[in-house]
This record gives structure tokens, sequence and C-alpha cells, in this order.
């Protein structure tokens, strides 16, 4: 026992002498990591729709009636928005229009609004380009849905006399009329419907930037792996045999060495956190700006639990970083497939592009991987799971453990 | 299931392989050992007494350093026996299986491997800390012990890494020698080092060996086999005995025979 605690203790020893190097090589890495979250975040941020579309208006006719009418439909905030009303004469109007100055050129006929009021309904001519641009497309689109809505409110009007005709129930024409006006009104012009907003994101319930920072934990913890090379990395067959030979098993060799790869991410990762804490003292405000879009709403986890979750995120990592160091048994082939193994998974399992984003077959490779379940872990400590989701992390995690670190067990001590 | 010899004597037994095995330090018994399908050794045998100096010779990949293994306890042989002392270290134990006593291998050979069992990364001192746990007993040897013969103390603060070869070597011997053992194996251990180191070692298992130690060194170097009281040649997995003067062409041609 005491043999075997001595090991331990040496090992740590060693740990802590080669922490600078292994700190160093995490900050370059984390460097670049961050580097390429914000790559990531700039290119996944998208500026708010700004359609801004010119439509001509020919007033035949320029009365107070009309000149009120369309007024109160520029001043409209939906149509605002997206739309700038310019009046000119129909000759020029069309001369923009094939210029494509303007995306529709709209023709109001004299007596307009007299014609509405009286029944009449004139007829508004509404002219689009040719090969017309995004703009005047859906705008195209939407008038003629706007056309098709008049015609079936048009057609139960006509349908309402009809039937108040034969029945000889004119008296209660008006009160038909009222209710299929404020039906259709309330259909079409529901400005509630307009202003709501449903956000669709590929990063789900996280944030864009919540993503982009989970994902590159994941990736951080991975790739802090190279730099553990010293720790981690087999010891020669001699000394592990020697170490046998005075009562140190293969078992407590490989215990002790995971170990130490396991404080060290939680060190480096304790530097993230340090680095956060220090950035809070130098710059308050920016860095409260960053724990709004961080935080978000917040994952209800209290601070006990997020440890937790950390703690077994990083065991993960190390376990699987420590599988990868027992594989090719050198410097550089441990080195290169720990890069290429990770970048190649954390793609996988959507960690630069979110999955709903990839092919499908990409997809149900990343479904299997263990940074997908990384990825979703870490992404539980800004918003939080449901228990069953949190539940299927953690066995699926907790089972690629088990067999990494039995598999790397049985791949060291047969080489000793 | 290995194939044991049964008839396995014990110490203090009358007769006379009992008697040979009270009255040496090694005795080593028609060991066999092999790699998956390889047999490496074939049966080998040899005995060494107190203060004796065993030499064993051989090609590259004979089965030298695979026999020291057996010897220092992190290899099983397939069957033979090996005592130390008269007592059974390796034999057939209960089921006709083979059985080894590490604890007591351990505690009567101290190992020097080919290569370093040296951290690179930490001190001579933190390497000889994991070897000795006891930090009084260290100090002791450091400074009258085998380690200050060895000149350990000069260099104990020094980073493992940036030693030389002969350095290493010394601090290897000085870590096989923690619990001062009365066996001593060492596996090539003048392989890649300068002259002066050689002749360093040389005279620290000259000093070993006038305390009555025992030495099974395996090597390539003349100058080492001046030390042997007894030369053994290893050849297709046995060890045959040879006139421990024969040196040059001699040994050569026994060799390539």
């Amino acid at each position: 026992m005491r043999q075997k605690a001595q090991y331990l203790y040496i090992e740590i020893k060693k740990t802590i002498h080669m922490l600078p190097r292994m700190m160093s090589q995490a900050i370059l890495l984390m460097v670049l990591i961050g580097a390429v979250a914000f790559c990531g975040t700039k290119s996944m941020e998208q500026e708010p729709l700004a359609v801004n579309v010119d439509i001509g208006i020919v007033v035949r006719e320029n009365n107070t009636m009309t000149r009120m009418a369309l007024s109160y439909v520029e001043n409209l905030e939906s149509a605002s928005q997206v739309c700038r009303f310019v009046q000119v004469s129909e000759e020029e109007g069309f001369e923009r229009l094939a210029e494509r100055r303007i995306a529709a050129l709209i023709v109001l006929p004299e007596q307009l609004v007299e014609g509405i009021m009286d029944g009449s309904n004139p007829t508004v001519d509404i002219f689009f380009p040719k090969n017309a641009a995004l703009e005047a497309m859906l705008l195209r689109e939407l008038t003629e849905s706007g056309e098709e809505l008049l015609t079936v409110a048009q057609a139960q009007i006509y349908g309402a006399n009809d039937v108040a005709a034969a029945y000889g129930m004119e008296e209660k024409l008006s009160v038909m009329e009222s209710e299929i006006d404020s039906y259709n009104l309330a259909f079409a012009l529901d400005r509630l419907a307009i202003f709501d907003t449903q956000t669709v994101s590929a990063t789900g319930r996280m944030s864009v930037v919540q993503y982009y920072v989970a994902s590159g934990f994941v990736l951080f913890l991975l790739f802090t792996g190279m730099a553990l090379y010293p720790v981690m990395q087999e010891e020669p067959q001699a000394f592990c045999r020697q170490l046998k030979r005075q009562g140190t098993g293969s078992a407590w060799q490989c215990f002790c060495r995971w170990l130490c790869g396991f404080l060290c991410m939680c060190v480096f990762t304790g530097m993230l956190w340090l680095m956060w804490m220090i950035g809070k003292i130098f710059l308050p405000e920016q860095m409260a700006e960053v724990a709004v879009l961080l935080v978000g709403s917040g994952s209800g986890y209290t601070a006990g639990v997020q440890i937790a979750i950390l703690c077994f995120m990083i065991a993960v990592s190390a376990t699987w970083v420590y599988f990868l160091y027992s594989i090719p048994g050198s410097r550089t082939g441990s080195i290169l497939l720990i890069f290429l193994l990770s970048v190649v998974m954390v793609y996988l399992s959507g960690g630069f592009i979110p999955s709903m984003l990839l092919p499908q077959t990409v997809r149900q490779v990343g479904s299997v991987l263990p940074t997908t379940y990384l990825i979703r872990a870490s992404g539980c400590l800004f918003v939080g799971y449901e228990s069953g989701t949190l539940g299927q992390c953690v066995a699926v995690l907790c089972g690629y453990t088990i067999l990494c670190g039995t598999a790397a067990y049985f791949l060291r001590t047969r080489r000793i | 299931m290995s194939s044991c010899r049964m008839n396995t004597p014990e110490w203090g037994q009358d007769g006379g392989l009992g008697r040979r095995i009270v009255e040496n330090m090694i005795t080593v018994a028609d060991i066999t050992s092999s790699y998956g399908r390889r047999q490496v050794l074939r049966g080998a045998s040899f005995t060494a007494d107190r203060g004796e100096c065993i030499g064993i010779v051989g090609a590259n990949g004979c089965g030298k350093s695979t026999l020291l293994s057996v010897l220092a306890g992190t290899l099983k042989p397939k069957s033979g026996e090996v005592f130390y002392y008269g007592r059974l270290a390796w034999g057939c134990g209960v089921g006709g299986r083979m059985h080894g006593e590490k604890e007591f291998i351990r505690s009567m050979t101290g190992y020097v491997p080919q290569e370093n069992p040296l951290i690179p990364e930490l001190s001579v001192y933190d390497n000889l800390r994991l070897w000795y746990p006891d930090k009084k007993k260290l100090r002791q040897e450091l400074e009258q012990g085998f380690l200050s013969l060895l000149g350990i103390g000069e260099f104990c603060a020094k980073q493992v890494s940036k030693l030389s070869g002969g350095m290493k070597k010394r601090v290897s011997i000085g870590i096989a020698m923690a619990g001062t053992p009365p066996v001593l194996l060492l596996d090539e251990p003048s392989a890649a080092l300068d002259l002066v180191c050689k002749e360093d070692i040389r005279r620290y298992l000259q000093e070993y060996l006038a305390r009555k130690g025992t030495v099974v060194i395996t090597t390539h170097e003349e100058s080492e086999l001046d030390l042997c009281h007894k030369l053994y040649v290893m050849k297709e997995g046995r060890l045959n005995q040879a006139d421990n003067r024969l040196r040059g062409e001699e040994l050569v041609k026994l060799l390539s025979q």
C-alpha cells in the first residue's frame, strides 16, 4: 500500500512539475478555439430582414378622399416597415418599372373611394416587372393572396345578398355583411398575427452564443488532451515492469495516470473560470453583457449540480484522451490522433455547424458519438434539461467511459 | 496448463539436489518460456553461489533478457524451477500450475533492465524516493550506503533528462539496490555507454561481489566477462557452461557454432 501511495505521490509531483508547460499549451489551444468560436458565432448571426421596397403609385384622380386613403395605407406600421410608396405619373411609373427602380406599380382608378363605398368596386391595377427580383416576387405573391382573400370576401357578400333576397331577409342583410366583414378583417388583418414572432433556431433551446460556447468547451477539453502527453502517455515498459515487480499493479498505474490527467483538465477548466473572474474585475460592463448572453434564462441548476456535471464531463473526456494515448504508443501518433478525432467527432456531432443543418447520414453517425452527448451535457449547464435527457446523456457517457477505460487498461497491460 | 516437475526439493531436505540448493544462492532448473508459439527458453539451468558473478552471453534475441525477466519475477515461466537460497521462487503450485513467490523474489533480487526505469521529468532524488519510500533510509544510503558508492549523491538534485547515459545507469543500479537484495540481475548494463562509465560500473559490481552479493549479468562486453566466475553461452534456449577465460575469436566461434 505504501508503495502504491508513493507512486501516486510521485505521479502527482511529476504532473505539478509539468503543469506550467502544459498550461501554456492549453492557453494556446484556448486562443485557437476562441477564434474558431468567434468566427462561428459571426457566421451564424443573422441580420434582421431589411427589406425596403419602393412601390410606385399612380393616382388618376387626386382628390382629398384618395389622398386620405393613401396616407392611411402608407402610415400603416406593417406597410411602412417593408415598403415606401412613391407617387408617380403613369408614364414615369412604367419607365421606373422597366428599369426595376420600383418593385411594383399600382394604378388607382378614378372614383376609387366612392366606388368602394357604393359597392361598384373599381379595379385597381398592379403591375410587376418581368423577371422580378426577390422583393418583387414576394410582393407579387402577397398581392395575389390578398386578391384571393378579397375575391372570397366579395363572393361572401354577394352570396349573403342573394340568400337574403331569396328568403326575404333584407332587413338582416346589414348585420350579415357586418359579421362577414368582421370575420374577414379578423382573419386577414390580425395585427397580432403580423407582429407575433416565433423563433426557429438550428441550435435548439440554446442561443447561438451558448451553442458555440458549449461545443467550444467540449473541443477545449479534448484538445487539452494533446497537452497532457507527459502525464497520460504510456511509461516505458521497463519502468512499468519494475513498478509491477515492486507491487504497484498495472491497474493502479493506469488509474494514477488517468487521475493526473483528470486533475490537469480540472486545472485547465479552473483556468477558464479564473480568466472569467479577472475579466469581471477589469471589464465589468462588457463581462456583464457576455454573462447575459451566456446565461440567458438560466439552467435552474444549483452551483453544486453544475460543478458535478462539469466534473463528470472532465472525467469522460480524460478517459477518452487516456484511451487514445493507449492506441498508437508514440507521441506524434497520439497527438495527431487526438487532434483529428476531436475535430471530426465534434464536426459530426454538430459542434461546428449545428447538426440540424448537416446531412442526414452525418446526423445519424453523430448521434452515436460521445461528443454529441458531451455537447448536450455542456449545453445543459446553460439552459438545463429535462431529467430524462440529462439521464440519457449520463448513461451513454458512463457506458463510453467504462468501455474506453477497460480498452485502455487492456491495451496498456498487454505491452507490459 | 504448465508441465511442472512435482519432485520439488525443499529447504533443509537431505539428498543430492536438496543439499545443493541449500548451498547455492541461485538454482535455476530446466526453465522453459515462450512468447505465443515461439519457445524462447527450452530448459535453461545454472547455479550461482554467494559472491559469484555469472556471465550469460549469446546472440541478440536468444533469450537472455527473458531468462533475467523470469529470475526477476516479471515473467512467468512455462515450466521449471528457480530457487533463491534454497527456497522455491518459481515452481509447481497447487494443481500443478506454475506459481511464483513474487514478494520473495522481489526481496531477493535487484533487477537492472536494459532500459532505465526512470521518470525523466523528475530529479534523481524523486526517482529514488519511488523505490525508497523510507526517507531516512534513503538519506543513509546516499551518505554511507551503496548509493554513495555509486556516487549518486553528487547529482541527486539534477533532473534525470539532463543526466548522461552513465549517470542514468548508475541511478538504475541504485534503484535495483533498494532493499539491499543479495542478488543483482543486470541486463546488458554497459550497452551504449562510454569507456569511463563502463569502468565505473565494473568497479561498483566488484564492490558488490566483495560484499558477497551474487551477480547475474548478460553482456556483450569482454571487460565485464572479466568479473565473471562462471560463463554460460545461451543457444537455442539452453545454457551451456563455457570456460570463463574464453575471449575474442574463441568466444565468437563458440557463439556462432
